[in-house]
């Protein structure tokens, strides 16, 4: 297996990359949920500097699997209907955008609600905004329609990769496993 | 002649010794008393929107007294979430000690051309010696700017209890400082 794309096959990056980024949104959905329900203590305050850390390195993932998907060959969409196949780009588009507005409103949140961010307890990251109440309550309801959207759309990508193996026996899901 | 001399120079002498102290009154809508605690060592800024300064200076502006009430309530971190804890008995306990209060009568005129005012901080019901470092400038129309920066150990008032004690999150050591423009009150004998 080469380390880049084929029209047949995901290369290993591209592997690595979407389930290192898989991985990681199944811990950090839960880290979200788990911080959010705590009440303010230091644990709370620890779990949620897991979790501002877990989201920005898959932000940061995103930014490599752009800058791989727009220098490598993009292996060919399945033989499915047209209205499939603009599914599968709206969900794909879906992920994409969500791993853009997730940390990005989080961040905000972060900054507006005048709490520091120090990623791994180590890199500090600047205030993208002024403290400003309204604004942390407005884009803590955006981070949180995002999570919603996010879970839906996971449901469908996940649903569409068990249809295409389970039941259509293709190759879509296999192209992307080791 | 010589009569003339004396009475200008009782004049004088009465004027050096009964002339007037001067009272200086905070004006809250000028002045800021800003503080910040730290958070994985990076500063929050926050601040208390209700307090009251009066100081007094005696003929030669120098000062004579000097006394500070801070409404604890009123700290304003710029997030509710936070300032409805920071109330709590862990931290200010604001509803058994609503006020802290600093009162000095000895000030040092440091070699910078600070003052050092040399007093007793009253904070969570613990008295603490503090010495706080202000500049003093008059300003036009009967006004001046009193402007220092110190730094305190939240431990000594016990603020941040329990969980907090450590000092690992949220550190030990607070910035505070402050930018007091006064009015001048009144004149007293």
């Amino acid at each position: 297996m080469g380390i880049g794309n084929t029209a047949d096959q995901w290369g290993l990056l591209s592997k690595i990359l979407h389930w290192l980024t898989a991985l990681l949104i199944f811990i950090q959905i839960p880290l979200g949920f788990y911080a959010e329900s705590l009440k303010l203590s230091a644990l709370k305050m620890d779990i949620f500097i897991w979790h501002k850390s877990v989201g920005m390195l898959v932000f940061l993932l995103l930014i490599l699997r752009l800058l791989w998907r727009i220098k490598s060959t993009i292996p060919k969409a399945p033989c499915v209907s047209q209205i499939q196949q603009r599914l599968g780009q709206l969900t794909h588009g879906l992920l994409y955008g969500l791993m853009v507005l997730l940390p990005i409103s989080g961040w905000i949140t972060s900054s507006a609600a005048n709490i520091p961010i120090k990623l791994f307890w180590l890199i500090p990251l600047p205030a993208l905004v002024r403290p400003d109440d309204a604004l942390k309550s407005l884009a803590a309801e955006v981070h949180e329609i995002c999570v919603l959207v996010l879970l839906i759309t996971l449901l469908v990508h996940i649903g569409a990769a068990l249809r295409h193996h389970l039941l259509l026996r293709d190759d879509v899901l296999k192209r992307m496993w080791f | 002649m010589k009569l003339i001399n004396l009475i200008i120079s009782l004049c004088c002498l009465l004027n050096g010794t009964f002339v007037s102290a001067t009272d200086w009154q905070s004006n809250p809508s000028k002045s800021r008393l800003n503080f910040a605690p730290s958070y994985e060592g990076m500063p929050i800024n926050g601040r208390f929107t209700m307090f009251s300064v009066t100081y007094t200076t005696d003929a030669k502006d120098q000062p004579t007294h000097l006394s500070v009430k801070v409404s604890i309530a009123s700290a304003d971190m710029d997030n509710s979430e936070i300032n409805e804890a920071i109330g709590a008995a862990d931290w200010f306990n604001i509803i058994d000690f609503p006020e802290a209060q600093f009162i000095s009568d000895q000030f040092v005129l440091d070699a910078s051309g600070q003052f050092l005012a040399q007093g007793s901080l009253r904070l969570k019901g613990h008295n603490k010696s503090v010495i706080v470092p202000f500049r003093w400038e008059t300003l036009p129309e009967g006004q001046a700017s009193m402007v220092g920066e110190l730094t305190l150990a939240r431990n000594d008032f016990f603020i941040g209890d329990g969980e907090w004690a450590s000092g690992e999150q949220i550190g030990i050591i607070v910035k505070v400082w402050f930018n007091v423009v006064f009015s001048r009150a009144e004149s007293s004998q």
